[in-house]
């Protein structure tokens, strides 16, 4: 039997957004040509460690429907990872920034197996617990972390310009692997988990399974933020893991499309250098984005990226058209 | 026949409510047994007990003569226990297409094989004009056919129906009813969970009743039917008649 060439609308679905997404970082990656200033070069590097928190935050809450809450506490741990790794042992980079993916991916893994039965707001308010108890213990371990001082970190790369391309080949990689993992099957069973966990169940995904890699992968990129913000910025403190930080990655996904490979991408780049732009009026910024949220999560469900879309397929009505059953096979 | 599915002196408690109280029935295989009985009987809850989607507080179910109660829900659907819900589940942001795919997906098979049976399947079941559709954007009927195929992406050992014909308009009934009979002819096992008599009577050759949780009568068809004790808990005077006629 020969297959339909439309066959997968799912995989032609993700082959655009990725296509999209490789257009948006390679834009990304002609900035520097353009743009020597190295406060901007700065902002956009913090936008793409933002970009990577909320690739990770949107395969968990956007694809396999975990609303977790703790995205930036698992930076933090990523970012203390590779510091306390160095700080205490002297161990390199080249060891501190793998660990920094393996060690928060463990801890997510050992989370998403507490919170597996659980849904909706008590997800939430397991994962916002997490997050508060692990900047309270980083908080508060002095001795081992050096508290609210922070941690020096050694930089990875000197120049901001590396920093740069070193970040976006990171995000690159962040967005290749979710990607990857929604075309297989494991993205199939995540999107079931999302719109219907007993009836995945019941159709035989392997619910843990899934729920656990998704957890382990989503923690892990967010944890390799965290370990390259912290040799960008040659310091990692609490503060990385507020739940404020959490809320702009939040609204990031939500503003630029949660459940959709380019969205988080868009959102936290125009988020973030839009918040910049509006830092000298002040804490207007965070009111302004407060607002956007509740627009686009009561009027547009679907994002910047969704409305794109739509408007796209208003314009070009052919060639979004259903395919006709006729002459499938 | 040999006995595909024993269930043996199960009961389900809820506070002191007994839910499903001792029941005894056994499926044979290539058998399409009718399940019937008044609202509140306890078919749904035996349903969920079978599908592990409840614990049992008593009793054994024995698949090809192993011991399956208390698996979860998956296992036993790997086992080849597959369960269509009254309440109709369907992947609602995935198109008709990639739900029944990750159904096959689940069961073992290889992306190609499972993109085939799909359209396969669509086709069948008349629905390859949404298989493009997001499963939350189909009719309340076309949701219905679209779990039916979910439920036979593999062939299943044994295939628990829920009120399929429910809410569903008379043709895509007919398509369901007319799958059903090809597949039993074929040899699979099906048990039936239905208030639609004249379906009950023309598809299953063979019925159990229940009533507060316990098998009120079992036999063929239409000799429940005329059960003395099946009539006056559950059909009543005149619809036993409506179906001496059917």
């Amino acid at each position: 039997m020969k297959l339909p060439s439309h066959r997968n609308f799912l995989r032609r679905k993700l082959g655009e957004e990725m296509l999209l997404s490789l257009v948006v970082l390679a834009a990304l990656a002609l900035v520097p040509l353009f743009v020597s200033s190295p406060y901007w070069l700065g902002v956009l590097i913090v936008s793409m460690y933002f970009a990577m928190l909320s690739v990770g935050w949107n395969l968990l809450a956007g694809y396999a429907g975990q609303f977790s809450l703790a995205p930036a506490a698992f930076a933090m741990l990523g970012g203390y990872t590779t510091g306390l790794l160095a700080w205490h042992w002297s161990v390199p980079l080249a060891i501190g920034l793998p660990m920094s993916i393996v060690v928060p991916g463990l801890i997510g893994l050992v989370l998403g197996r507490i919170v597996l039965r659980l849904s909706g707001p008590y997800l939430a308010l397991t994962t916002l617990s997490f997050a508060e108890i692990a900047r309270l213990v980083v908080y508060n371990s002095i001795d081992f972390t050096r508290g609210d001082q922070g941690l020096n970190v050694p930089a990875l790369v000197d120049s901001r310009v590396a920093n740069y391309y070193l970040f976006l080949v990171a995000l690159a990689a962040a967005t290749l692997l979710v990607y990857a993992m929604l075309r297989a099957p494991i993205g199939r069973f995540l999107m079931a988990i999302r719109d219907d966990e007993v009836g995945a169940a019941s159709r035989g995904v392997n619910v843990v399974r899934a729920k656990t890699i998704a957890f382990f992968v989503s923690c892990g990129i967010c944890g390799f933020a965290g370990g390259l913000y912290g040799t960008f910025a040659q310091l990692v403190s609490p503060e990385l893991g507020l739940i404020a930080q959490t809320g702009i990655v939040i609204a990031m996904v939500v503003i630029g499309g949660i459940g959709t490979l380019v969205g988080p991408l868009i959102g936290a780049v125009l988020v973030y250098v839009a918040s910049e732009m509006l830092r000298d009026v002040g804490n207007v910024q965070m009111i302004v984005f407060a607002l956007l949220v509740i627009v686009f999560a009561r009027f547009f469900r679907e994002g910047l990226w969704g409305l794109a879309r739509n408007a796209f397929a208003r314009r070009a009505p052919a060639a979004s058209a259903p395919p006709s059953p006729a002459g499938q096979a | 026949m040999s006995a595909l599915l024993e269930v043996d002196s199960v009961t389900k408690r809820f506070g002191g409510l007994r839910a499903v109280d001792g029941a005894s029935l056994h499926v044979d295989e290539g058998e399409l047994l009718g399940l019937i009985g008044p609202n509140g009987s306890g078919k749904t809850t035996l349903l969920n007990l079978l599908s592990g989607h409840m614990r049992a507080d008593a009793g054994h179910v024995r698949l090809d003569g192993r011991e399956v109660l208390g698996l979860d829900p998956a296992r036993l659907t790997r086992l080849g226990v597959l369960r269509m819900f009254q309440l109709t589940r369907v992947f609602a942001r995935v198109s008709a297409f990639d739900n029944l795919v990750v159904c096959g997906l689940a069961l073992g098979l290889d992306e190609r094989r499972a993109s085939m049976r799909a359209i396969e399947l669509l086709e069948e079941l008349q629905l390859a004009h949404v298989m493009h559709l997001d499963a939350g954007q189909l009719s309340g009927g076309q949701k219905k056919l679209l779990e039916f195929g979910m439920c036979f992406m593999v062939p299943p050992r044994l295939a628990l129906l829920d009120e399929p014909f429910a809410a569903v308009h008379p043709v895509m009934k007919e398509t369901m009813a007319a799958f059903i009979r090809r597949r039993n002819t074929g040899g699979q096992t099906f048990v039936l969970v239905s208030h639609d008599m004249p379906v009950v009577v023309e598809l299953c050759p063979r019925a159990v009743c229940m009533n507060a949780g316990k098998v009120l009568a079992e036999g063929p068809t239409q000799q429940v039917l005329r059960d003395p004790s099946v009539i006056e808990a559950y059909l009543g005077e005149h619809a036993a008649d409506e179906v001496d006629h059917a």
